[in-house]
């Protein structure tokens, strides 16, 4: 018998499951779509995704080194300040670096990319306590920050289109060019292949490709990070709102349930549903609040971007994550066996 | 009766269950203790009252503390010899119980009691009091309360589940006692007047389906390999598709009653041989134990012997389990005495005892996705943390918790959920009751 023996409450065994080993599964399962997009935008895509990542993750260690603690004294052990960080360095920085720089379009500038990230840690995640505090997703806060202040650089974002002679289409999602094109006889410039695989398609750097963001889908739900219904539900749930409301579409395109896979994959939608709805801390944590969470929201977004026509996934997922404290609350599961006590106290 | 699958039920884990390093080890009795400490609470409800005076001896099997209540049972010398004290002392929970101290004068006269001439409901529930049986899963809860339900009852369930990881002292008992057991369920099922015989089994020993399935009067259930599969709660829901109600109630108002193989056992040989209930099956595992084992143990032995029994420590452990790991009680030392509920003794390595920092929360709701329960222990942390009990209590349901630990096994961030549940009922009866002295 020695000292060292730890006293605590059971369990005494535990899975190897850590938050650093699930963020990582995340990252990994982004990296399809951060190749895909390096493939299909250039060069320039890789050096926002670097500067994303590392303004990310500096301003989260230079947030923890400032605050709390005393600045002086900090510095005055700097490299155990460091190790401690290291320590406690749960890799949440660079998933929100990865995912915000995925978001934006690759003709924003570099200094913009710091400014959100900045953003996204700083003022969306550390001030309101750190790592599962946060109440809104750091990276979409700070997409909408950017689509706000640099409107310029980050509209195109909001503006997918079919790349046609060196120019966007003015217009909406690919969705309006469809339905334009059809008018005005370049239908053909864009087909559904093309959406899904991203070809000759304007958009944010990781949103274009949905093949990748599939294979980042099925890697997530191998590794159990996310349940395989909650993207699945969301999109299915959005494809059919988007039809629906296409009931207020010209002639040929009302209710056509042919809009289904073009709606479901133009713009951010499938990459918000994959990796920004199912995001743990700011969504909500019982399944029937979940439920109720990724309904809404397909629903939520599926009517912004009927009514703004243009691209509106970070808004929508914005306004859910808001309500996600009332789904909380009243979305409570029952206890196993509660509805046999209920029936019992009818009889009497 | 040919093996059957178990219904599914939502929630739980899959931990390792390293049920290899003892399965395999035929059981074995460890020779008497030199000293036996016994204590007077060895079960639910309130400690005996020792019946003994210092400097009486005693044999093996002889009453030496009698159950003071109905909720309460009777207990028996594990050896022969004399009474040296009687005192209080700090029990392994922390509390104080009084512990008798009989020292082995080394005869092995017995004292039990005559075996049944008559086989009827009133004498076996007589038996199963006087022999001081108590549910041998961990609980303790008198089996002489349970096999005389205020409800009526159609069903008795053994419980042979065993869900705990390294414990395998219920797999062997059943491999080797198979017939025992069974007879003992007769003897249950005649007390309760129950035509019903089910026995639940996990799948991972499939020797003791095996070994059960000769037996017409008895139903195997297989069920699937989960934690917590043995809980009182979802055996009964996997084996019957019975619920039990809330506000926590008893498996009797649903028409079923649960015991445990070793219960089983236990009442077989009350009945048969008229031994009162002062040994048990024991095992002793984990990485950092020598040599594994499967031992009977005296009610009373120090853990130190049994250590020593088992070959010592291999390597220094890092924590000293008494029980499984998921429910067990962590130990500071071996100076403790096993109960008759003294199910395992596990020392475990660095590697296997999991003790790291918590991390903050990420609301992943993985804790609520395998709560067995369908709780929400995340809530009650959160709550708790922040001093309100009440809302704690109301939206995590703490007070349906059966504290198997599930939730705080799969917790990516390590966060100490069992302790906020524990904090949160001790304060919610504290509540309650002071409510209702207003």
């Amino acid at each position: 018998m020695n000292n060292e023996i730890v006293i605590s409450t059971p369990p005494h065994v535990k899975s190897k499951r850590t938050t650093r080993g699930i963020m990582a599964d995340v990252c990994i399962s982004l990296i399809p779509c951060a190749v895909a997009g390096i493939v299909f935008f250039g060069y320039m895509a890789f050096v926002i995704e670097l500067v994303s990542v590392l303004s990310c993750v500096a301003t989260e260690f230079v947030y923890y080194f400032i605050a709390k603690g005393g600045f002086a004294k900090k510095c005055k052990n700097a490299k155990n300040v460091c190790k401690a960080w290291w320590k406690q360095f749960d890799l949440t920085s660079v998933v929100t670096g990865l995912i915000l720089a995925l978001i934006l379009p690759v003709t924003v500038k570099w200094y913009e990319v710091l400014l959100g990230g900045i953003f996204a840690i700083a003022i969306v995640k550390m001030f309101f306590g750190g790592t599962g505090k946060n109440l809104v997703n750091p990276a979409t806060a700070a997409r909408v920050f950017m689509f706000i202040s640099f409107s310029l650089t980050t509209y195109v974002a909001a503006n997918y289109g079919p790349i046609l002679d060196g120019e966007t289409l003015s217009g909406a999602t690919n969705l309006a060019d469809y339905l334009l094109g059809a008018e005005h006889g370049h239908a053909s410039a864009l087909s559904t292949l093309d959406l899904f695989l991203g070809t000759g398609v304007n958009g944010s750097i990781g949103e274009t490709c949905k093949l990748a963001i599939l294979v980042g889908y099925v890697y997530l739900c191998i590794r159990q990070v996310i349940k395989w219904w909650q993207p699945v539900l969301f999109i299915g749930v959005f494809g059919l709102c988007a039809v629906l409301l296409s009931g207020f579409y010209f002639a040929p395109y009302r209710f056509d349930i042919t809009l289904f896979l073009p709606h479901i994959l133009s713009g951010g939608v499938l990459f918000g549903a994959v990796f920004m709805f199912t995001d743990y801390v700011t969504s909500p944590k019982g399944v029937y609040g979940q439920l109720v969470y990724y309904i809404a929201g397909a629903v939520l977004l599926a009517l912004l971007r009927y009514f703004t026509k243009i691209e509106v996934a970070s808004f929508g997922i914005l306004l859910m994550n808001l309500f996600v404290p009332l789904i909380d609350k009243y979305c409570i599961r029952k206890p196993f066996g509660y509805v046999k006590e209920k029936k019992q106290k009818e009889g009497k | 009766m040919k093996a059957v699958r178990g219904k599914y039920f939502f929630g739980g884990v899959h931990p390792h269950d390293k049920k290899a390093l003892s399965s395999a080890c035929p059981l074995e009795v460890m020779p008497d203790p030199g000293v036996a400490v016994i204590s007077t609470s060895q079960s639910l409800g309130k400690p005996a009252v020792p019946v003994v005076e210092v400097g009486q001896e005693v044999k093996r099997g002889e009453l030496i503390a009698r159950a003071d209540g109905f909720i309460s049972a009777d207990v028996f010398s594990s050896i022969c010899g004399t009474v040296k004290e009687i005192r209080d002392m700090t029990g392994a929970s922390g509390a104080a119980e009084k512990f008798i101290f009989i020292e082995n004068n080394g005869k092995t006269d017995t004292a039990y009691l005559p075996p049944l001439s008559t086989i009827s409901a009133d004498e076996i529930k007589a038996r199963i009091k006087a022999a001081g049986i108590v549910g041998l899963g961990g609980a303790g809860f008198p089996t002489h309360v349970k096999v005389s339900p205020r409800t009526p009852v159609d069903t008795l369930i053994l419980n042979g589940a065993e869900c705990e990881p390294y414990l395998t002292c219920d797999h062997r008992l059943m491999l080797e006692k198979t017939d025992e057991i069974v007879r003992g369920a007769r003897y249950i099922a005649i007390a309760l007047g129950v035509k019903n015989l089910i026995i639940g089994i996990e799948a991972n020993k499939p020797d003791c389906i095996a070994a059960f399935e000769p037996y017409e009067d008895i139903k195997v259930v297989i069920l699937k390999k989960k934690y917590p599969m043995g809980g009182e709660k979802q055996l009964v829901y996997v084996t019957t598709g019975r619920k039990i109600g809330l506000p926590p109630k008893l498996p009797a108002d649903s028409g079923v009653v649960v015991e445990n193989v070793a219960t089983a056992y236990a009442v077989c040989e009350a009945v048969e041989l008229g031994k009162p209930l002062f040994e048990r099956v024991l095992t002793v595992s984990g990485g950092a134990v020598t040599t594994p084992k499967n031992i009977w143990v005296k009610v009373g032995t120090k853990l130190e012997d049994i250590v020593n029994y088992c070959g010592g420590e291999s390597l220094p452990p890092k924590k000293v389990i008494q029980g499984g790991p998921m429910t067990g009680m962590a130990l500071a030392n071996y100076d403790v005495y096993t109960h008759k509920t003294t199910s395992g003794l596990l020392l475990m390595t660095p590697e296997e005892a999991a003790a790291e920092e918590p991390t903050p929360c990420l609301n992943c709701g993985k804790c609520a996705d395998v709560c067995p329960m369908h709780l929400m222990p995340m809530n009650t942390a959160f709550y708790s943390a922040a001093g309100d009990f009440e809302a704690a209590a109301k939206y995590g349901g703490t007070m349906s918790c059966i504290e198997c630990g599930a939730c705080e096994y799969t917790c990516p961030a390590k966060r100490p959920l069992i302790q906020a549940i524990r904090k949160t009922k001790a304060e919610m009866r504290k509540i309650m009751a002071g409510g209702q002295k207003k």
